[in-house]
């Protein structure tokens, strides 16, 4: 086992050692999330003029709710499709594929590194910041707080899992870049990251149930306030892990079948 | 049996015409015309253990799709390749543990990182034990000078350097076969002279064998004894370098440039009847000879003491020139 995870934890480590080097880019990335979390507060603000509570949520929740998301966005977020595009598009995928490992876990562990950098260099310092400016409740009890930080692992898996996805798309695609922009909007929307989700139309929160996206920002969210809890947390941890499974699984098995199609350019 | 074996190989990429302009180019969202594009033909070899083959074609030939077959990174189209006991594509996984790539045009090595945290994590991917990571390092320093480059971050090396790097990274695991895409690529002469130096050691120490692809036949002359010349995805010759300069006469050419314009007379200069003589114009004649039979330093001697000459330029015959000397007799025979 340890001679299996070894080269794994080792791309993490490289990963995270290569992102040192571009260090600068997080501190303006810290302004950009103050920035928006911001102009989240305004809106929230003026909608909530004259009502104490919205589908379920009150104004202090509702700062919560935006806050933190944005604050957990900075540790699952990677840019696994764009590498992967990259990747493909450039032709240094040949050099990647002439190593004993698994391309998906090599961009996995990889993009787990730099995840692992930014709790440390970007979450921990935004969360900080924002915390000092806006009143944001504290987790609802000790379990949901344990039981958010399982999710939040579930939720940096379906993402990568999605990203891995996307970017295994450039083998049969010119470009991916319209796809990958695509991918992003929708995903900031039905992850809930912009809206909760039960503030959708009905059918398309119905709709959002059997979609694995409200497992990487409204789910961890509605564990973290404790509008999920008892029974219905249980089966949601187990929901997000089939999901994370199922989406490594078809990321497995379409790159088994891309790969008999990938063409390397140059070279 | 050999160590490679491969058997009437080929990979046909599907590619497509693109029509021009508006018209063309909404056509192409719906409609679209499919080519084969023969990129390797057919081609059989085989290579034993230890020996060191140089692959050589022109741009576009066919060698790299060769070579990615070869290494388990594309999938042939049809034909058999068998390395060592494996199929590459298939054994992809276990089949990589004991081949080495280098591929010229670009590095391996993480580029914003110091040398040595690409090879600490080679180190950790291959299992290579502190022991034989430290002599082996120890080993390739030698001819290589490692040493002072394994703390500088990859993009703030030359081109040479990166390359140096580049072969030990290749080799932390010990593979069996070494497979080099273009090493010797943009490299000036003292880098290029390392990297044949220490490819001969490669090969001749640790016993890997060597399979390498370049535009350059100096690498070959001085590298490989065997030679295997594709083109347009065929292989054209597969055999000796010696046998191959036999059969075809390896033509060098001498330009001359005169310093006033005139008629020269080569019967004057009493030169062997071998050489060939052209009047290209006025100003400028160019002798075809072989070097082997004149040397060449001899010819140009004679030439500047006899003729008013401004500038000489000597051209050996390039790959390009052995493959098309090769298609106008109709092949090697």
């Amino acid at each position: 086992m340890t001679t299996t995870l070894a080269p794994y934890l080792a791309f993490a480590r490289i990963a995270f050692l290569q992102i040192l080097a571009y260090r600068l880019r997080y501190f303006t990335g810290i302004i950009t999330y103050l920035v928006n979390v911001t102009v989240y507060y305004f809106i929230w603000k003026a909608i909530y003029r004259g009502d104490t509570v919205i589908q379920g949520f009150n104004f202090p929740q509702m700062i919560t709710y935006v806050a933190v998301g944005w604050i957990i966005r900075t540790f699952y977020y990677n840019n696994v499709d764009r590498e992967i595009a990259n990747d493909i598009q450039q032709g240094h995928i040949a050099g990647k594929l002439t190593r004993p490992v698994s391309y998906q876990w090599m961009q996995i562990s990889q993009a787990a590194g730099e995840s692992l950098f930014r709790l440390m260099m970007f979450t921990v310092p935004t969360g900080a910041v924002i915390l000092l400016i806006y009143p944001v409740q504290a987790p609802r009890s000790v379990s949901s707080s344990g039981a958010f930080l399982i999710s939040l692992l579930f939720a940096f898996v379906i993402f990568a899992a999605i990203n891995f996805l996307i970017g295994i798309c450039a083998v049969y695609l010119q470009s991916v870049l319209g796809l990958i922009r695509a991918k992003y909007f929708l995903i900031e929307l039905l992850s809930g990251l912009v809206i909760p989700i039960n503030f959708f139309p009905d059918s398309l929160v119905r709709w959002s149930q059997w979609l694995p996206f409200q497992h990487i920002s409204y789910m961890p969210l509605m564990i973290y306030m404790g509008k999920v809890g008892g029974k219905e947390l249980a089966s949601v941890l187990l929901v997000e892990c089939a999901w994370a499974l199922a989406l490594l699984l078809a990321g497995k098995w379409f790159w088994h079948v891309a790969r008999l199609k990938l063409i390397v350019q140059g070279g | 049996m050999s160590l490679i074996e491969v058997r009437n190989l080929s990979k046909i990429f599907k590619t497509f015409d693109r029509k021009e302009g508006v018209w063309g180019g909404i056509q192409n969202l719906f409609v679209r015309q499919y080519r084969d594009l023969k990129a390797v033909d057919a081609i059989s070899f085989s290579i034993d253990q230890g020996e060191m083959v140089g692959y050589i074609g022109a741009n576009g030939a066919g060698k790299s799709t060769t070579i990615k077959m070869l290494t388990g990174i594309l999938v042939p189209t049809s034909g058999a390749i068998k390395v060592g006991g494996y199929i590459p594509f298939r054994d992809r996984n276990s089949y990589t543990r004991t081949i080495g790539v280098v591929f010229g045009q670009r590095t391996q090595l993480w580029w914003d990182i110091a040398v040595v945290e690409s090879f600490q994590l080679l180190k950790k991917i291959y299992n290579v034990s502190d022991k034989d990571y430290q002599e082996r390092l120890e080993t390739f320093d030698q001819v290589l000078n490692l040493k002072r480059l394994l703390h500088t971050p990859v993009r703030k090396l030359s081109l040479g350097q990166r390359m140096r790097c580049d072969l030990a990274a290749s080799l932390l695991h010990n593979p069996m076969i070494l497979f080099l895409d273009e090493p010797t690529i943009g490299l000036d002469v003292v880098a290029k002279e390392n990297v044949r130096q220490f490819l001969r050691r490669v090969n001749q120490e640790l016993k890997v064998t060597v399979l390498l692809t370049t535009h350059d036949l100096s690498d070959i002359e001085e590298l490989c004894r065997r030679i295997m010349i594709i083109d347009k995805g065929r292989l054209l010759f597969d055999g000796a370098l010696a046998e191959l300069r036999e059969r075809l006469a390896c033509k060098s050419q001498v330009l001359l440039e005169l310093k006033e314009p005139g008629k020269v007379n080569p019967a004057a200069l009493g030169l062997n009847s071998d050489i060939e003589f052209k009047q290209l114009d006025e100003m400028r004649c160019q002798f075809i000879f072989d070097k082997r039979i004149v040397p060449s330093a001899e010819l140009i001697k004679i030439v500047v003491n006899s003729l008013p000459v401004r500038d000489v330029v000597l051209e050996d015959t390039t790959i390009e020139e052995i493959v098309r000397e090769i298609y106008s007799r109709g092949g090697i025979e």
